[in-house]
């Protein structure tokens, strides 16, 4: 818990330098250029594996559980957040249940983040 | 006048309960408006013991014309298939049933327990529980698949987790004035009146199920419950949404999802952790699909209803 808060500050100290807000207190233009950034920089998120039982899921949402809202680098890594649809079947945002279109937000609890229609992660459901 | 008794098995008297909570009509017309004579009643009768027993033993010879037999709760076969577990006027519950059931024009299995086994015949179904004439979704059941009342018709199955007070009785009265003629039964030996449409039908949240905006946390009034809490409103047969609970609201309309209490394989989930108030999928997509839609029709589906949901169908519209 304490490496966790640890972690938590040093990501708020760092958004704080580059944005002038952390992500808690991002507004939807700034926290999309935050995930934007963290791609541009080369982050590599848990695209794989995709949850294939809703037990698998559910660890997923567990482990997101413990993460705050400024711990946003930690969420979409382990969302596999990608900039990009996924698959044969190019599946993305816009279809996901998740989605609202007209917000451009992923409203899962657990996520809580603006998001493009094209954009995908591992919790993609439809 | 129409001889009524009703007795209970594997139990937890939540039928009766409902029941009694009848409004069209109430278990009290039953008696007053429909001619209906309450021989016995676990909550109403008044008779104990060798009393009660009497009751039964007049109605198997026909000393009593029974015209229809209810019974709620689950045929109890353990151990052994003695039924012993269940024991009721010094005798296995179960042949009771068998005995009543042979001697009854009519024959009413209420709520899940009853009709198919319910929660107590899950596995591993330690008290070998079944339904009257069906074990989940397998014919057969404690009276056997070819067994018809005096009337000539099955058992007729009247489920749910309880059923609704108002199914019970209106069938009651349909079956007591002369009526039963009317009744159509699917597969199930449910009434279609009730149990054709779906629970969804009538569902405030519709409109959010066709714009496939997903309710994704308990408490929100948008939104649809069927695509992440794991509502079974769009594959559950009741008309949990045409005739009211309390003649004001249902689940759905309270934000609960669906658990699909009236169908032969409730409860659905295996109550592991994530598995309940969860939309089971497969590859992000749901294992049950409303009925009667495939994979490839709902995938194109959600992606036009996605792109043409208007934006107040991501807006809470219920505002007290």
């Amino acid at each position: 818990m304490a490496d966790q808060q640890t972690a938590s500050a040093e990501a708020q100290v760092n958004y704080k330098e580059k944005y002038g807000v952390t992500p808690s207190q991002a507004d939807h233009a700034t926290l999309l250029r935050m995930i934007e950034d963290h791609f541009q920089e080369g982050l590599k998120t848990l695209v794989e594996p995709f949850p294939e039982t809703d037990r698998e899921f559910a660890k997923i949402l567990d482990n997101l559980r413990t993460m705050s809202a400024d711990d946003l680098r930690k969420k979409l890594i382990e969302s596999g957040w990608l900039l990009e649809p996924y698959g044969e079947d190019e599946m993305r945002c816009q279809e996901c249940m998740y989605y609202l279109v007209h917000r451009r937000w992923c409203d899962l609890p657990e996520l809580n983040l603006p998001a493009e229609p094209d954009w995908w992660c591992r919790l993609w459901r439809i | 006048m129409a001889n009524l008794l009703w007795l209970q098995g594997g139990a937890c008297s939540g039928n009766t309960m409902s029941f009694l909570n009848a409004e069209e009509p109430s278990a009290c017309d039953l008696v007053t408006d429909f001619g209906i004579n309450v021989l016995w009643q676990p909550s109403l009768g008044l008779e104990l013991g060798d009393d009660v027993k009497a009751i039964l033993e007049k109605c198997i010879s026909g000393e009593i014309k029974l015209d229809i037999f209810v019974f709620e709760g689950t045929v109890i076969d353990a151990p052994n298939g003695t039924g012993e577990w269940n024991r009721f006027c010094g005798r296995p519950m179960k042949e009771w049933v068998k005995e009543l059931s042979e001697a009854s024009d009519f024959v009413v299995a209420i709520g899940d327990c009853a009709t198919w086994g319910g929660i107590p015949a899950n596995a591993p179904n330690p008290t070998d529980s079944k339904g009257l004439q069906f074990l989940k979704r397998a014919k057969g059941g404690a009276l056997g698949e070819g067994f018809t009342a005096k009337s000539g018709l099955p058992v007729i199955n009247i489920p749910g987790c309880p059923a609704h007070p108002d199914w019970v009785t209106q069938i009651l009265v349909a079956v007591a004035t002369g009526r039963a003629d009317d009744l159509t039964l699917d597969e199930f030996q449910r009434p279609k009146t009730f149990f054709s449409s779906f629970t969804q039908t009538g569902c405030t949240r519709n409109m959010h199920f066709a714009y496939k905006v997903s309710t994704t946390a308990f408490g929100q009034r948008k939104g649809c419950l069927f695509y992440d809490l794991g509502c079974r409103g769009p594959m559950t047969h009741s008309p949990c949404n045409r005739i009211l609970w309390n003649r004001q609201s249902s689940k759905t309309r309270a934000g609960m999802p669906c658990l699909g209490c009236t169908e032969p394989e409730f409860p659905f989930f295996d109550l592991a952790p994530g598995t309940v108030f969860k939309t089971q999928t497969v590859m992000g997509v749901p294992k049950d699909m409303p009925t009667g839609v495939d994979k490839k029709g709902y995938v194109k589906l959600t992606a036009a209803a996605k792109g043409a949901a208007p934006a107040w169908a991501e807006e809470d519209i219920f505002v007290v």
